[in-house]
């Protein structure tokens, strides 16, 4: 369970550049939920991502996981609460470490390490089941340096990375924007297949409004830092591409916009 | 492409360490013209290390007087392999440890950390030592007596203190040249000596002396600057560092109308007023002498007293003491121009 | 120029590069594994020889010398390490503020002395010039040591950490990794080898010099990326991190013998520092040229005027 009590944050207050990025953003996450955010170009979809995995402090507001008031924790040491998947494929794991080092590391989220030894014989066979049911075939390429592998190889591992140990929620910040559409599908399967397995919580950011509306059980809208939509139930089950537009369009009273294709994937 | 810009980039590499290291040898052959002097005779009854740790002005010449003082005496019976350690103290230890290996008969060490690696370096080996200041010092030594009581002998580069703090109240009474700074590198040991020395001396006197201490070239400027704010005379002991920086002391002292008064002639050449000089030339030469002595009539460096420099002259810079308006008693040689 | 006389000469080098190799390994905690250039070790290896040496010449035994030299290195680098993460100063300032804070600091230790010696006849010293072989087996002891230590605190789970902050922070701090903590950690263990190099190296040349530390990173990146270059020339991709350490050791070694050699063809020494400089550049300079030189304007410029 996450809450979201009313968060605000600025980014350069002050100067030239000031941007006022979350405007108020409040949202409650019930265990087990798996809640798609959609929204155009600096909607604060990212940025709300951000605000719960504590990159940063908010403004004001305040944020709880599982009943514990998280505001004033750093990123480090939220981290232990959630898992997370970034868009560059390239940020979720470390490109010079074997991929059995990087689960390992994962495998310690948010406990002490100390000088006992960062992979243990148990945890190799572990993941290497693990790892086969990605079907991927790294389970016979576990040291291998996790540089070498293509960028939903990537994706696909830090998705393994941030479930290994149970989230009390997954955040997924299009996550597979920077795939091509084939693999973009493999890696959004086998989000759904993890999601559903460990029954996570779960906040979905995503571009492509064709895949907030097909994966997850509420979809949210942001524009200029608020939530300016909230679907759920039945009435997501039948959503449309139309229909949200329309919805935008009613909401914000103005057109949809965004660089990249939205409607397709 | 790519190994075009390789090969560029190392032919480049290599033009530029050939036209330094040309650059380098011309200057060193001021220091004791190794081209020659490298040359190995294999006739030569004696084989002869000399580690000098940097290039300068007062330790080429020690080197040139000790070369010149072995080839009086030996002739073309000695070989003498100068190395220099380019002010690298580790690189001393390297070239020591090369004597060594080399099994040379005596190894000459011009300035301290030189000998402090020629000491680490054997046991058996004699070592003259030369421009070091204080022997028990530098060899952390519990009881000094005049010898070291070891394979080590040598000459010490210090200008007898008390005679310099005579001079110095000569030319600059302490009734109108009441403050005296020491300026001197606080990373040199020599000059640390010195300025103690020469303190109390001068506090006798009814002075009133402060240091000014910089910690490598770049503060130069700014501490003379300071020295020049609160000082009515300015004495610089005989400093590596300082000796090294002349010019810039001078551009700063000599505006301000601080007169200097320098520990070496080197130093007074071109920013001091008046000096009490040793010549790092008649110093080398005596501990040539001494490594003669070794050599040829098998004496034994534990039983060598330490040399001093006998010939002390007092020495005036004509050029800065009239710009400065001091007058100098005759008894003072005019400094000679390089 | 006898070639025999470079040959005899040679244990020294080796005995020297092996010893500031335990340097090298202190600058590839740094370099390699935590990725950043830490220049506090121009100080720390001063502090090293300064500390054992005044506390050898007071009585204390060597090996207690040695360790609190050893911990000295550790605080200097806890120093730059709180200088760039609690404080914000990026990090090759941090270091250089480090170093120059050092100067004055080592001074103090020494009683304002720039040189004090540690006379070998006085003292049971670890080691030293005067028996050549012997401090190549003692240095040698402690190298393999080290390796193993380093070995073994690598592939602890504090050591992961460690590595993936440098490889990738952003990662490490999803991970609930505290990279600050990890880089403290590592700038504290590296300097600490580093004055443990510098503590040997004082007895090893009987003397601690305030200048002893001057240009000691570039001796290191020297080491460090040399040993790199022969390492994947010999093993190719079997290089396996025992290798990888001992071929910065190794790297030491050959950069001693370089220096030998240019003693032994009396070039002049004046430039040494120059050519190390321009040897490190160019090594570190390939792997990116390598990389620019098949993605440069020009080649597409040429690719394209192809068509």
């Amino acid at each position: 369970m996450i809450r979201a009590n009313d968060i605000h944050k600025t980014f350069n207050p002050g100067t030239i550049n000031e941007k006022v990025a979350l405007n108020g953003v409040t949202l409650e996450l019930n265990d087990g939920e798996f809640v798609t955010v959609i929204g155009g170009n600096g909607a604060g979809k990212s940025t709300f991502l951000n605000a719960l995995a504590g990159v940063w402090p908010v403004d004001s507001g305040s944020i709880e996981i599982d009943g514990v008031n998280v505001t004033g924790l750093s990123e480090h040491k939220r981290a232990k609460y959630l898992g997370r998947v970034f868009q560059d494929p390239m940020t979720g794991t470390a490109a010079d470490m074997e991929i059995i080092e990087n689960l390992a590391l994962a495998n310690r989220r948010g406990k002490n390490r100390g000088l006992s030894w960062g992979v243990t014989k148990n945890e190799k066979e572990e993941y290497y089941e693990l790892l086969k049911e990605l079907d991927l075939g790294l389970e016979e390429r576990m040291t291998a340096k996790v540089g070498l592998l293509s960028g939903g190889q990537r994706q696909a591992l830090t998705l393994l990375m941030a479930t290994l140990q149970k989230p009390k929620v997954l955040l997924l910040d299009e996550h597979t924007a920077a795939l091509d559409p084939k693999t973009a599908k493999t890696v959004l399967e086998t989000t759904d297949r993890i999601v559903s397995n460990h029954k996570l919580t779960t906040l979905m950011v995503t571009h492509n409004m064709k895949d907030a509306i097909n994966h997850g059980n509420r979809l949210i809208m942001m524009n200029e830092g608020k939530i300016i939509l909230n679907i759920s139930g039945e009435e997501k089950k039948n959503l449309t591409v139309k229909d949200l537009l329309q919805k935008f369009e009613e909401v914000s009273g103005e057109e949809f916009t965004t660089d990249k294709a939205i409607l397709g994937g | 492409m790519k190994k075009k810009l390789l090969a560029i980039m190392l032919t480049a590499a290599m033009a530029v360490t050939t036209i330094t290291a040309c650059g380098g040898n011309t200057g060193s052959s001021t220091g004791g013209s190794d081209a020659t002097q490298n040359v190995s005779n294999p006739n030569a009854k004696y084989n002869v290390g000399v580690c000098q740790l940097v290039q300068h002005p007062a330790l080429d010449a020690a080197t040139e007087g000790f070369t010149a003082a072995l080839r009086d005496s030996l002739g073309e019976d000695v070989n003498i392999t100068i190395q220099n350690a380019a002010g690298d103290s580790a690189t001393c230890a390297t070239i020591t440890n090369t004597f060594v290996s080399d099994g040379v008969d005596l190894i000459m060490a011009n300035a301290t950390p030189a000998l402090q690696a020629a000491v680490s370096s054997t046991g058996d080996i004699p070592i003259v030592g030369t421009s070091v200041t204080d022997y028990a010092t530098a060899l952390e030594l519990d009881s000094w007596n005049g010898k070291t009581g070891i394979n080590v002998t040598g000459t010490s580069d210090l200008a007898p203190l008390a005679e310099q703090a005579a001079m110095l109240k000569d030319i600059f009474p302490a009734s109108t040249y009441k403050n005296v700074g020491i300026l001197y590198c606080a990373a040199e040991a020599n000059s640390k000596y010195q300025a103690e020395e020469i303190t109390k001396e001068l506090t006798e006197m009814g002075y009133a002396v402060s240091d000014y201490t910089f910690s490598d070239t770049n503060d130069v400027a700014a501490v003379t600057t300071n020295a020049c704010q609160n000082c009515d005379v300015i004495y610089i002991p005989t400093d590596n560092t300082a000796a090294s920086c002349t010019e810039t002391i001078d551009s700063v002292a000599r505006p301000a109308g601080v007169p200097i008064v320098a520990g070496e002639e080197g130093i007074c050449k071109v920013c001091g007023t008046v000096t009490l000089s040793i010549n790092y030339y008649d110093i080398g030469y005596a501990a040539g002498e001494m490594a003669v002595q070794i050599l040829k009539d098998g004496k034994d460096p534990k039983d060598m007293e330490i040399g001093f420099a006998k010939n002390v002259t007092k020495e005036f810079n004509p050029e800065i003491c009239s710009a400065l308006g001091i007058t100098v008693p005759d008894d003072y040689k005019e400094i000679a121009k390089d | 120029m006898d070639i025999t006389s470079l040959f005899a000469a040679l244990p020294g080098n080796i005995a020297q590069g092996i010893i500031w190799g335990v340097m090298a390994l202190g600058v590839y905690l740094t370099f390699r594994v935590l990725n950043i250039a830490d220049l506090t070790v121009d100080g720390s290896f001063a502090t090293g020889g300064a500390v054992t040496v005044v506390l050898i010449t007071n009585g204390v035994p060597v090996p207690v010398a040695i360790l609190v030299a050893v911990l000295a290195g550790a605080l200097a680098g806890l120093c730059t390490g709180i200088l760039h993460t609690v404080l914000g100063i990026p990090d090759i300032l941090a270091g250089i503020l480090s170093q120059i804070a050092l100067y004055s600091i080592n001074l103090d230790i020494m009683s304002g002395c720039a040189n004090m010696a540690v006379n070998v006849m006085k003292y049971k010293l670890l080691l030293s010039l005067r028996n050549v072989p012997g401090a190549i087996l003692v240095s040698l002891i402690f190298v393999v040591v080290i390796i193993a230590l380093m070995y073994w605190y690598l592939g602890t789970e504090q050591g992961s950490a460690l590595r993936s902050t440098g490889n990738n922070p952003a990662m490490s701090r999803a991970q609930g990794i505290n990279i600050n903590m990890m880089k403290v950690i590592a700038l504290s263990l590296s300097n600490a080898l580093v004055a443990l190099s510098g503590g040997l190296i004082a007895q090893y040349q009987g003397f601690a010099d305030i200048n002893m530390g001057r240009g000691a990173i570039v001796i290191g990146l020297a080491a460090v990326i040399i040993g790199e270059v022969i390492g994947n020339a010999i093993f190719k991709k079997k290089m396996n991190f025992v290798l990888r350490l001992s071929f910065v050791v190794i790297g030491a070694i050959i950069y001693y013998i370089v220096i030998g050699i240019v003693l032994w063809l009396h070039m002049p020494t004046n430039d040494l520092k120059l050519f190390t400089a321009i040897i490190v550049a160019i090594f570190l300079a390939v792997p990116y040229l390598k990389g620019t030189a098949n993605n440069s304007f020009r080649k597409a410029a040429k690719r394209g005027a192809g068509k």
